[in-house]
């Protein structure tokens, strides 16, 4: 009993702080969600009943900005997921020089989101970006790939892809080295080919993996901020703009904390809907 | 098949490299003209104001000193949770998970209010803060999974020799942790290191910004056109000491998301 | 390597990453050796009191005074900055070179301004930040030394946009409005209204003298807020109303207004291509021969005559027009100085806003970029004419000014009329509901933000006009 109070106090101080870095926002959004904390009461807080709440139904940039960021997050997710089986699978085989190999095809994930995000910038400059310089060399014209609602959001996923498929590959590849290889042996002694190697034992064995690899990605990918606040700006028109971009523009640029807490909540609990229904399933999963 | 994947992985980071050694109208010219190479974006970028080795400084000491307030607070977490049993286990460890997955960049505004309150802007050290909260979900899952994986027999050896708690964290259980706390710290590191939203709204004054954000304004704060040749140039000084990380630490980050995550 | 090893490899399982723990320890310690040195750094710079960052001099050390500008206004005032400095008045005025974008260099002085310590003591304001600034509580009310007999040698356009509430909170630096640019060479006089401004195009483009008629700016931002502040206007109606703090945008001379920009696309009169045009897409367009006429700010004049482009030579400038019968008016864009509350020196701050909104700095810039000064004597001078040949329609167009709605809820009135408008103009909905939903958006917006007691509320934050002084 005593040495259970001794951990419990061991715990205190990374408790204490995670509940000021992410219980205590939750509760201030709460609270805020349900007052006016504008440049019309002066930044401060004023009870305006479910103002907030009835205008974000009624917001249909939120509702656009919701879909917008859920298909952002599902394409690019699903394509990190099938890219990302495909690099685990590479990298898990006996290569000469694999950790190399490793270290470079993580080095994407390891740099920062806006780094990278201005690089994506100019590769698709118009018309100086090498893309665009391809393809005059080849005869045509130059083409504004950001400033069409339809190319930027598919440079927007790619960025996004490339960025954070090594990650997936890296979650998957921890998942491989967890098979024992006699396994795969006694299976290709039995005369099975690679294929159904991987869909008879491999992919079984990595579904763990896989269901933690989309519920991390996609938790992240409907967060997304950075990356759209530097490549796109959420433009054009608000074409690739998302929820967590719309928070920030109501706080930062509006000065209007409490649509923005309510924003915040909102995106929160969108969130939990499906990371609740994924979660469920991931424990079915391994109960199975 | 290796070469498609490191071109598609590389590719534009080669496509930067290229970019910080060429000069300004050299960039307009023809894809296939031949231009000779110059490192004068690399001389803008770092006798800038302030010099770019400052934003260098300014991550790395957030990262540092994230990295090691994390651990600090994150190996007696693991410690203690693992000693836990029944719905305290079960609960935080829920929370801690659904923590882990939480997008951080929703939290920035009741963090810039504490900023406020406590004065804790424009503080490189005050950063840390924030930055171990949100790397603590991870940290912690991750170290347990490492305690877990450690026979009990050792600690209760220990016990009977009549070392107590401290004693037996220092001289028994860390020791045997050093791959975990590598693995931790790396990833720590790396995700202190590339934060945005709350860097952006805890620090104004320039000479205090870290990397991201120093990048960041680069391109979006510019005078008509972006300086592609010293945005590129940057890119690629910032890039170099996560190369150079990655390539040491590949293997303890792939083996501690390994034992990490089947526990999780 | 296996994760999970048999336990005859445990030994070299545990041996190899200490050996990696070692090697990144070193590493990681190499590199906080590194830090050390420019960290000791940090704390001896940057902070605005001069005591720790002021030059260090034997007789007196100047104060530092900070001030936030766009790039391009940072560059012009440059010299007359060193010619202060040097004057001896015991400032030492530095000026940080924001971004050029209005939106981006006001999200970067939010940003410091909300955290609470603000590294400027001034910052150089555009006129459709004042009123959400003032009621954030930013800036230091300027009538303790600016009385009124100081506005009143201004240009009347040039006072306005400058108080609320009874209060004096910025002093203008600039007196810029939207101008309406037209070709020299294929038209006698430029048009007086806009049916005139439609009737010219459709001729020309009818004989092949040129491709469009008329630019503007109909992206989704800013600008397109200013572009509807003039149509608005020009129809005889208008976005907002003072007395009730409440937008007017459903009025059926709104729709009007709406209506006219919508068929300048649908008619051709104006490309399709508007509807993504900033200022600057739509000046390049124009420089380039595609056009008789544009919409842009003074400095665009500056660009075309600097420029080897087609057109040069071959513009001429009016002031904005409006509908048969009403009076148009072009937005007014002003820049001015703010002092921030906390300024440790606001004496000093003072001396500076004196100096770079004085004459001689104004009339730099009239000369080098074209922006137009707000004394009425520089309008007078006969060798500033010369050089800066805009300034009789300048002062015209100050003559009737159109202010966005001075409240301080108007950036999310600007986004969501803007967000409309270029809807419709990229064909997703008529004139009349576009303008129904902006309305409708526009008051839900107010009550949120003011709360219960909404309306009043409303009024009494931010529904009184800016007060001339």
């Amino acid at each position: 009993m005593k040495a259970r109070a001794a951990s419990l106090l061991l715990m205190a101080p990374a408790l204490l702080l995670l509940a000021a870095v992410f219980v205590y926002p939750l509760l201030r959004y709460g609270w805020l969600s349900f007052q006016a904390s504008s440049v019309l009461t002066g930044l401060e807080p004023v009870p305006n009943g479910g103002a907030n709440w009835g205008r974000l139904l009624d917001d249909a940039r939120f509702w656009t900005d919701a879909f917008q960021t859920l298909r952002f997050a599902v394409c690019s997710v699903a394509l990190e997921l099938a890219g990302g089986l495909g690099l685990a699978l590479l990298l898990h085989r006996p290569l000469r020089g694999r950790g190399t190999l490793r270290a470079l095809t993580l080095l994407p994930w390891a740099l920062p989101t806006t780094v990278m995000a201005l690089g994506w910038r100019w590769i698709l400059n118009d018309p100086h970006g090498p893309l665009n310089a391809a393809i005059r060399s080849l005869g045509g014209s130059s083409y504004g790939f950001l400033s069409t609602p339809a190319t930027t959001w598919f440079f927007v996923v790619l960025a996004d892809v490339w960025k954070t498929l090594p990650f997936v590959a890296l979650l998957l590849l921890a998942g491989l080295q967890t098979i024992p290889e006699d396994l795969e042996e006694a299976l290709r002694l039995e005369g099975a080919g690679r294929l159904q190697i991987l869909r008879r034992l491999t992919l079984p064995l990595l579904v763990p993996y896989l269901t933690l690899a989309l519920l991390f990605r996609l938790a992240q990918a409907l967060g997304v901020f950075d990356l759209i606040q530097v490549l796109s700006g959420g433009g054009p028109a608000g074409s690739t703009e998302s929820l967590a971009l719309y928070a920030y523009l109501n706080a930062m640029r509006f000065l209007d904390f409490g649509y923005a807490a309510t924003v915040m909540l909102a995106t929160f609990l969108l969130l939990l809907v499906l990371l609740g229904g994924g979660w469920l399933l991931w424990r079915r999963e391994r109960a199975a | 098949m290796r070469l498609l994947v490191l071109l598609w992985s590389l590719g534009p980071l080669l496509w930067q490299l290229r970019t910080s050694l060429l000069r300004p109208e050299a960039l307009v010219a023809p894809l296939l003209e031949g231009n000779p190479w110059t490192l004068a974006n690399y001389q803008l970028v770092l006798s800038g104001d302030p010099p770019f080795w400052r934003y260098l400084g300014n991550s790395t000491l957030v990262a540092l000193a994230t990295t090691l307030l994390t651990l600090l607070l994150a190996v007696p977490c693991a410690y203690g949770l693992q000693q836990q049993r029944g719905l305290l286990r079960w609960g935080v460890g829920l929370g801690l998970v659904g923590a882990a997955m939480f997008p951080t960049v929703l939290l920035f505004l009741a963090l810039l209010e504490i900023a406020r309150r406590f004065g804790l802007a424009n503080d490189l050290l005050a950063l840390s803060l924030p930055y171990a909260g949100l790397s603590l979900p991870l940290a912690v899952l991750l170290l347990r999974a490492a305690f877990a994986d450690l026979p009990v027999e050792l600690e209760d050896a220990a016990r009977l020799e009549g070392l107590d708690l401290g004693q037996r964290l220092r001289h028994v259980l860390l020791p045997l942790l050093g791959p975990a706390l590598a693995s931790t710290g790396i990833l720590v590191f790396l995700a202190s290191w590339n934060e945005y939203a709350i860097a952006l709204t805890w620090i104004s004054r320039n000479d205090l910004l870290t990397l991201p954000i120093a990048i960041a304004r680069i391109g979006g704060g510019s005078v008509f056109t972006i300086p592609y040749g010293a945005f590129a140039a940057a890119t690629v000084l910032g890039s170099l000491p996560l190369l150079l990380l990655v390539l040491v630490a590949q293997r303890p980050i792939v083996s501690g998301l390994t034992r990490g995550a089947v526990k999780g | 390597m296996a994760a999970r090893p048999p336990l005859s490899s445990l030994r070299r399982w545990r041996s190899l990453p200490k050996l990696l723990t070692n090697a990144l320890l070193a590493l990681l310690s190499a590199m906080c050796l590194l830090v050390l040195l420019p960290a000791s750094g940090l704390s001896s710079s940057g902070l605005p009191s001069a005591g720790q960052s002021g030059i260090p001099a034997a007789a007196a050390e100047p104060v530092t005074i900070r001030v936030l500008m766009p790039a391009p206004l940072a560059d012009a005032v440059a010299a007359p900055v060193a010619q202060f400095n040097a004057s001896g008045a015991g400032i030492a005025l530095e000026v940080i070179r924001g971004p050029l974008d209005t939106e981006t260099i006001s999200d970067l002085a939010t940003g410091s301004l909300l955290l609470g310590e603000a590294p400027f003591d001034l910052l150089l304001v555009d006129v459709s930040w004042l009123a959400r600034y003032v009621a954030a509580g930013w800036f230091e009310p300027l009538e303790r030394w600016f009385g009124p007999e100081v506005l009143a040698a201004m240009e009347p356009g040039a006072r306005l946009g400058n108080g609320l509430d009874g209060h004096l909170w910025r002093m203008p630096l600039t007196g810029d409005t939207g101008l309406l640019y037209w070709r020299t060479d294929l038209m006698e006089r430029p048009p007086r209204d806009t049916e005139e401004l439609v009737a010219i195009s459709r001729d020309l483009q009818r004989r092949g003298r040129v491709r469009w008629g008329y630019l503007w700016q109909g992206r989704q931002y800013e600008g397109l807020s200013c572009v509807m502040v003039e149509v608005l206007h020009g129809f005889g109606a208008r976005w907002w109303n003072g007395s009730t703090a409440r937008t007017e945008l459903d009025s059926p001379e709104a729709v009007a207004a709406a209506r006219w920009l919508a068929a300048l696309l649908q008619d051709g009169v104006s490309p399709p291509a508007v509807a993504s045009y900033a200022e600057n897409d739509a000046l390049q367009s124009f420089a380039a021969g595609d056009a008789a006429f544009l919409r842009n700010w003074p400095y665009a004049w500056r660009e075309i005559e600097k420029g080897g482009g087609l057109v040069k030579g071959k513009v001429g400038v009016t002031a904005m027009v409006g509908a048969p019968g009403e009076q148009g008016g072009g937005t007014l864009g002003t820049w001015g100085l703010s002092l921030i509350k906390g300024s440790p020196h606001p004496e000093e701050a003072v001396a500076a806003i004196r100096w770079l909104t004085g004459p001689v700095v104004q009339r730099q810039l009239a000369i080098e970029q074209g922006y137009a000064p707000t004394w009425s004597t520089l309008y007078d001078d006969p060798d500033l004419q010369r050089r800066a040949p805009l300034l009789t329609v300048q002062r015209q167009a100050l003559q009737h000014p159109q202010l966005r709605p001075p409240t301080p809820a108007y950036a999310q009135l600007s986004d969501l009329l803007a967000r409309q408008v270029n809807g419709m103009l990229t064909g997703q909905g008529g004139p009349g509901p576009t303008m129904a939903a902006a309305q409708r958006q526009s008051l839900q917006v107010l009550r949120s933000l003011a709360g219960p007691a909404g309306d009043t509320a409303g009024e009494s934050a931010g529904g009184r006009p800016a007060v001339d002084r």
